[in-house]
This record gives C-alpha cells, sequence and structure tokens, in this order.
C-alpha cells in the first residue's frame, strides 16, 4: 500500500512536517493580522522580533515538559505530576537559596537532585507496584504540590533572587533570550537520547509491547525508571528557569502545565499509546501551541474582548483534535478508496 | 444440470501494491459441502477470506453468491448475504452474558427500543440447541473455554442466517475432546445445507471432515481433490510444490560437553519441581508433554522470566543464578517463546530493529545506533534464514506465521548463545516453514548448540530429538532417546509407564 510510494512524498506527508505547514500557515496569519503601527509609527504586535523572543522565552517551561515527557508518552506511560514537581522545585530551590543561604548554584543543583527524587518515587510506584502510571502521578501530582504548599504554609513567596541569577530568565544571551539555550541543550540531549541511542529504542518497545521487549531481555523496568527520573529532573529546570523568569519562586509554579505539556507532545504526534513518536514533533508541536497562545493576544479582535486565554485554550483543543482527526485520516482514506474501484 | 455453487470465485486477484496476493484464483463451494482450503502461510488464504468477507475488495475477478456475480463488496453486505467467517481467536465480548453477544450480532434497528430479555434469551437457548452446545445462556463469554466461544459464534451465524461458513483455523487451540465437539458441529452445518470453508494446517482434520480439498500456492490455485482421491503425501506435495522426501533432516551431530545442568530445579510460583536433566553441545534435547505438562514453565525458570527458587542451574559446569531475562541472555541462554505475536516479536517494529532487539549492548557500543551495522546484520539473517519480507525496514507484523518465527529465531542467533531453547517453534506454520526451521535447527547443532525443543507436535519431537524428556505435572517424568515409539512418549506423558515400572 505504502510501500510503492515514493519515499519523498511518504516523508512529506509525515505527522510532523503536516505540523510544520499547519505552523507556517499560523504564523503568516498572525504576522498578517496582528502585526500593527502605532500612533507614533513604531510597529507593534506579533511581527516584531521583541514578541518572537518572547513568545520563545515564554515556551521554554512548557517546552520542557513536554520533553520531559515525550519519552514517557513512548513508552505508553504518562506523568502528570511534572507540573506540581516544578512548583515543588521552585520553592525548595528557593527555600535552599534563601532560607539555608546557600549559593545558587549549590541550591539549583540540590533542587534539580529533589526533582530527580520526585521522578525516582514515581518510578519505584511504577516499576515495583506494577500501579498505572495514571494513577500513580494523579498521586504525586496531589503531593508534590501539596508538599509545596506545606512548605510554604501557602503564603511564602521567595523573592530578591540576585540579578544575575534573573539574567538567566529575563535577559538575553548571544542573541537569544538566555533559558532558550539551556532548553535547546535539553532539547538536543533528549533528541539524541531517544533518535539515536538504545535507550530511546528500548522506551519505543516497551511502549509496543511491554511483553516483547521483556521477552527480548530488555532491561523494562530499568528503562522505565529512567523515563521518569529523567521527567523529573528536566521538571526542575524547568522550575529554575520557571523562577528565574518571574523573579520569584511560589508554591503555585507551573499549575496546569502539565496538560499543556502532554497537548503539545500529543499534537506533536507521539501516540498516547507508546511506541511511536518523535522529539522534534514535541517542539513543533509546543511551537504551535505558543505561537497561537501569543498569536490571538496579538488580534484586534481578540484584544477588545480581553478573552485570549479563553480563545486560546479552545484554539489549542481545536488543533489538537484537528491534528489527531489529521493523523488518523489518511489511513482512513486508504481503506476506502480501493472500495471506490470497481472490482 | 447441478444448482448453482453457493459461492464461486472466478480469477480472483488481489494485490497490495506491487504484491499480487491471488492471482487469478477459481474456488468454489456448494451447499452442504465442507470444503478445505490448505496452503503455507502466505499462500493467499487469509487474503482469500478477506475478500469473501468483503474486507478487502479484490483487484479483478468476480464474486458469484448463489448464481448472482456481486460487486462492491463490504463487510455489511457480505453478512447480509449469509457469509460468516468463525476466526481462531473468537470476537466476542468477554464481559457480556451469551445472551447478550447473540443479541448484539443478530440484532439492528433502532437505537432506543424496548428490550424483550425473555425473547432474546429463547433465541440464544434456540440457536444453541441447534448446533447441540451445552452452554448456559447467561453465563459470561469469559468464562467459557475457547470452543464454547467458537460455538457461540457459530450460533451467531446460524441466527443471522448464514448459508456459507468460513472457518479459519477453528482447531488451533483446541484439544483433542474439544475438536471432536466442533467436528461433530461442522457435520451438523454440512447436513443443513450450508455450505463451509474450512481452513487448517491439520491434515488430519481434513481427511476426517471435508469432501473436497483446494490448495493454494503463491496465490494461485494448484488444485481442487475430492479427498477420496488423494492422500496426505499428494497434499504436501501439492501445498510445497515438490516432494518432502524425508520429513526430519537427521541427526549428523556427535554431543559434545554438557552444556546446561540442571539439578533438582523449582519454582513454586510456576508449579515446577524437582526437574534434573543435562544438555549437551550439539544435541537436541526435545520436551514432550501434554498441554499444562509445565514444558513452556520450566523454559520461563531457565530463561529467569520466572526464577527457579529451588535447585541449581550450572552452565558448562559454573553454577549460575538466573535472576532475569538480561541475566539469561548475558549467560548466552536464548528463548524463542511460544507466542509469536505477543512475545516473540514487535509486530510494529521493523524486522532490523527486531533481530538486534538482545543485542543491543554488542552492536550498539555505548547505547549509541548505528544504522549500517544493523542493517546489514538484518540482511545477512534475513538472505541465511531466508526470510520472506519486503526488506530490513519493514515491519514485523508485515511477515507471514513462519517467517515472523524465523524473525524470532533470527534475533536469539544474533546473540551467539550457548543454550537455545525453542519453543513451539512451527506451531501454526506452514509446512514449508516448518522443514525448513527443522533444517535450521540441524545445522545450529551440528554447529556445536545446545537446544532444547519443546513441541506439542509429536512426530517432530520424536523425529528432531537425539533425546526427548517428557513432562507430566511440573516435573520430568522421563528421559527418552530419540526417535522412540509414540506410545511408549503418550505412555509416559500420561504418567501410565511410571506406574508400569512402579
Amino acid at each position: 500500500m505504502s510501500t510503492d510510494k515514493p519515499a519523498w512524498k511518504a516523508r512529506l506527508l509525515s505527522h510532523e512536517m503536516l505540523l510544520l505547514y499547519v505552523l507556517i500557515a499560523e504564523w503568516l496569519f498572525f504576522y498578517f493580522t496582528g502585526t500593527t503601527t502605532n500612533r507614533r509609527g513604531v510597529i507593534v504586535g506579533f511581527g516584531t522580533i521583541d514578541r518572537q523572543f518572547d513568545i520563545l522565552r515564554h515556551s521554554c517551561e512548557i517546552g520542557l515538559l513536554a520533553l520531559a515527557l515525550t519519552p514517557v508518552i513512548l513508552t505508553a506511560g504518562i506523568d502528570l505530576s511534572v507540573g506540581s514537581l516544578l512548583g515543588l522545585c521552585a520553592i525548595l530551590f528557593g527555600k535552599f537559596w534563601h532560607d539555608a543561604g546557600l549559593s545558587i548554584p549549590v541550591a539549583a543543583v540540590l533542587a534539580i537532585g529533589c526533582g530527580a527524587i520526585g521522578g525516582a518515587i514515581n518510578a519505584a510506584l511504577i516499576t515495583t507496584l506494577r500501579l498505572p502510571p495514571l494513577i500513580v502521578t494523579l498521586g504525586t501530582y496531589s503531593l508534590f504540590r501539596g508538599l509545596a504548599e506545606a512548605i510554604t504554609h501557602g503564603a511564602v513567596t521567595y523573592t530578591d533572587f540576585p540579578e544575575s541569577f534573573l539574567f538567566l530568565g529575563q535577559e538575553r544571551w548571544l542573541g537569544l533570550p538566555t533559558q532558550a539555550w539551556l532548553f535547546l541543550l535539553v532539547a538536543v540531549a533528549v533528541w539524541l537520547l531517544v533518535h539515536r541511542t538504545t535507550f530511546g529504542r528500548s522506551f519505543r518497545t516497551i511502549g509496543f509491547s511491554p511483553g516483547g521487549a521483556r521477552y527480548a531481555g530488555l532491561p523494562v523496568n530499568r528503562r522505565l525508571a529512567l523515563v521518569y527520573v529523567l521527567a523529573g529532573i528536566i521538571s526542575a529546570l524547568a522550575a529554575i528557569i520557571y523562577t528565574a523568569r518571574l523573579g520569584q519562586a511560589k508554591a503555585d509554579a507551573g499549575t496546569g502545565y502539565e496538560l499543556f505539556a502532554i497537548t503539545a507532545v500529543v499534537l506533536g504526534g507521539t501516540s498516547i499509546f507508546g511506541g511511536s513518536g518523535s522529539v522534534h514533533g514535541t517542539l513543533l508541536g509546543v511551537a504551535a501551541i505558543a505561537v497561537l497562545k501569543n498569536g490571538l493576544a496579538c488580534l484586534p479582535v481578540v484584544m477588545r474582548m480581553n478573552a485570549a486565554e479563553e480563545m486560546s485554550g479552545l484554539l489549542t483543543g481545536a488543533l489538537l483534535l484537528l491534528a489527531l482527526t489529521g493523523s488518523v485520516l489518511p489511513k482512513i482514506l486508504s481503506t476506502l478508496r480501493p472500495r471506490r474501484q470497481p472490482a | 444440470m447441478p444448482p448453482a455453487p453457493l459461492l464461486e470465485l472466478r480469477r480472483l486477484v488481489k494485490s497490495y501494491g506491487g504484491v499480487r496476493a491471488l492471482r487469478g484464483v477459481d474456488f468454489n463451494l456448494h451447499a452442504g459441502e465442507v470444503h478445505a482450503l490448505l496452503g503455507e502461510n502466505g499462500a493467499g488464504k487469509s487474503t482469500l477470506i478477506k475478500t469473501v468477507t468483503g474486507a478487502h475488495a479484490p483487484s479483478s475477478g468476480e464474486i458469484v453468491i448463489a448464481g448472482e456475480s456481486v460487486s462492491g463488496l463490504t463487510p455489511t453486505t457480505a453478512r447480509a448475504l449469509g457469509i460468516a467467517c468463525i476466526y481462531q481467536q473468537p470476537a466476542l465480548f468477554p464481559d457480556l452474558t451469551v445472551v447478550e453477544n447473540i443479541a448484539l450480532r443478530l440484532e439492528a434497528g433502532a437505537t432506543l427500543r424496548r428490550l424483550d430479555w425473555r425473547a432474546r434469551k429463547v433465541r440464544a437457548m434456540e440457536l444453541l440447541a441447534r448446533i447441540g452446545a451445552a452452554i448456559a445462556p447467561d453465563a459470561e463469554v469469559r468464562s467459557l473455554s475457547m470452543p464454547e466461544q467458537q460455538l457461540v459464534e457459530i450460533a451467531c451465524a446460524l441466527g443471522a442466517g448464514a448459508r456459507i461458513v468460513i472457518m479459519d483455523e477453528p482447531t488451533a487451540s483446541l484439544t483433542q475432546k474439544e475438536q471432536h465437539l466442533l467436528f461433530a458441529v461442522v457435520r451438523e452445518l454440512r447436513g443443513s445445507g450450508v455450505g463451509v470453508i474450512y481452513i487448517s494446517h491439520r491434515l488430519e482434520e481434513i481427511f476426517a471432515l471435508a469432501d473436497r480439498v483446494t490448495v493454494l500456492r503463491d496465490g494461485e490455485s494448484v488444485g481442487t481433490h475430492a479427498v477420496g482421491d488423494i492422500n496426505e503425501a499428494g497434499l504436501i506435495k501439492l501445498m510445497v510444490g515438490r516432494e518432502v522426501a524425508q520429513i526430519y533432516p537427521a541427526s549428523e551431530s556427535s554431543a559434545g560437553e554438557v552444556v546446561l545442568s540442571v539439578r533438582e530445579v523449582g519454582c513454586r510460583a510456576s508449579g515446577v519441581h524437582a526437574v534434573t536433566f543435562d544438555v549437551r553441545a550439539g544435541e537436541v534435547f526435545g520436551l514432550s508433554g501434554l498441554v499444562g505438562a509445565g514444558r513452556t514453565e520450566l523454559a520461563r525458570v531457565l530463561f529467569g522470566l520466572t526464577p527457579a527458587d529451588t535447585g541449581e542451574i550450572l552452565l558448562n559446569g559454573e553454577r549460575v543464578a538466573i535472576s532475569s531475562p538480561q541475566n539469561a541472555v548475558a549467560h548466552g541462554i536464548a528463548y524463542v517463546p511460544e507466542d509469536r505475536r505477543r512475545h516473540g516479536v514487535v509486530l510494529d517494529l521493523p524486522i532490523a530493529h527486531n533481530m538486534t532487539m538482545a543485542i543491543h549492548p554488542r552492536i550498539f557500543p555505548g547505547a549509541w545506533l548505528r544504522f549500517g551495522a544493523e542493517r546489514s546484520l538484518a540482511l545477512e539473517f534475513i538472505r541465511d534464514l531466508a526470510v520472506k519480507c519486503a526488506g530490513p525496514d519493514a515491519p514485523g507484523g508485515s511477515l507471514s506465521g513462519g517467517n515472523q518465527q524465523k524473525v524470532s529465531l533470527a534475533r536469539w542467533l544474533a546473540t551467539k548463545p550457548k543454550l537455545l531453547i525453542l519453543d513451539e517453534p512451527t506451531q501454526g506454520v506452514d509446512v514449508g516453514a516448518k522443514s525448513e526451521i527443522h533444517r535450521i535447527v540441524r545445522r545450529l547443532a551440528k554447529d556445536g548448540l545446545a537446544v532444547i525443543l519443546i513441541s506439542s507436535d509429536l512426530p517432530e519431537v520424536i523425529g528432531m530429538s537425539d533425546r526427548i524428556g517428557v513432562m507430566g505435572g511440573g516435573s520430568l517424568r522421563a528421559i527418552l532417546p530419540g526417535k522412540s515409539d509414540p506410545h511408549v512418549v503418550m505412555a509416559a506423558a500420561l504418567g501410565t509407564a511410571e506406574k508400569g515400572a512402579a
């Protein structure tokens, strides 16, 4: 069926490429409708470099969580706790620095260590007790957020971080928002892990067939543990750049981020049933959502209604459903096609 | 002039992309006839069924049902025309009762309507009675055995007024007794004027049951015969296109050093207890026994899937603890599992990925994938084992059963094991691939591999093994020499020899 189709044609119609076309169309649409000139003749809105950097800056945290979730979802797992772990690690980071008087780098390393422990708790419950990841991480989703709020009594917010730290979240380095470099680094690392190492191969195998992976002698539990611990570590990184961007660490940091991140991963073509998907797809998914969200905020009509949040939620949902439909549509069409030809 | 056949296929062709799965097949089925369809895996049997049931449209050719040419067949219209297919794995809802399942199949119409539970139950009981099945209509399908589920399927087919019933390897997972029950139902169907297309790999079933037999080879019909006019050898010859001169290749190896030594090994969790035997290099050690004798369980213990909790296992004279499959692989133990589709091959992954799955550390040093090395290894095995496939990138699921088995075998040969455990390697595999697998196993033994061959196929285990271990109730009941009398092996499996000796 698809075997005689030329390879380039299949590639141009892959999920990732289709998403890229959507992203370009989306971007062009907002470029032409969301860019205006103000009274003083200065170009404002979507089409400015500053706005583009802003989009990038604001995508980094959800982007990191989406990168963390891609290997997890490839193994047919899920991690709902990443947003809560982001909040907990932000609070712990603030506490290590402010209350314990540690230097920023030491506090950051400790916070990342805590992220790893958070991930390890998920991993231990999933691999040793064989509980479904959805239930385990639903539990730790509440647990981590609850811990963060208990530590701060729901009131304490850590602020007054040094300028040198805020540079990471608010300034530019070598032309790009500083945290974008970190994001890029993690993206490359996760891409290599998933697409160029035996680890990524194992994630897919486990996602497609956990029994098959076990019978092939693959260390299934160790690989599963790796994806959840990695998710914890990346969540902690996201917590640090979140704190640096806002200049404050608070217990509600990252609330609801896990859902945006899952949306980005699935939009990027990773199957929620595990096995198939790609890291570049995830990045495109993140970009598509970020451009949509920011572009809408620049549309005059949306600005008048003051409904950017609502609109972006609505359209993200629509885009996700469209992408899912689009990914199964070719299959449906290919089953219909032969029947149309008279026998 | 005889009445028009129930079903007639004329010059039926079906291509998938460039592959022609059916190349102009002629076939006909009369009312009140059991017509067996025979052929190697990949010969086109499944494709033929799919076109007849409307799942796939033929590329060219004609389907004639009761004298009328039908085009644009869909599963719905096929069912309306009285075509029903009973698959090996019944497609019933396990959590619903028998009555509910039958009702779901048969009741069409409005979504919102009153359910007449009494009528539903009466009809279900009638249908079950018609095929002589003693199944409680209120039982959950989950609680039924495989043959009982098949009977429910047949009841559904009858209820839908099926005139043409297709049975795709219905006895593959049945015991002897269950088979006889099913055969009785098939004869019943034949008696009531239904035409049955019966697909099976088991030749003896065809002789016991069918009126005519059609053999497919490479997408073509190579002959239709009345069952009385042909014998087993003739059928095998038609299927493989050549005489199978000697069914089992002779042992050419002489047993060398002891590779595996199992001493009083037991595993409480899987019911294996006090098993003791040795396997030598170059030897094929057969494991025979009835279903549930503990052969697969023993293999799982040796492969670390359910580690042993008593006794000791020695490899090349050294005591080893096999606590996990990774551990077993590291010790040079390979296990080709019984359930190919769930454990042997990852169907969604390419053949190449499947073949390197157990040798990641060796072929991918430092965990970095080396696509070139992987591809050439896969090509080597595809050639070496004559795997019929579109190439190393084709997904495992696109292969026929026998070729999947070769991929599974290649994965383990790639580990260069000392001990190879084969669990039902030829089950559901066609005759040609079967003898190929036999030759491969012989060659491996000749090269000095120690092989444990688990097989429910008595002639196979007797013909292939140098020694035969007979299991029953989780323990090893006897070790017999190769080429033993089948009656002796069966007696040992049943435990009668033990009593005789005592």
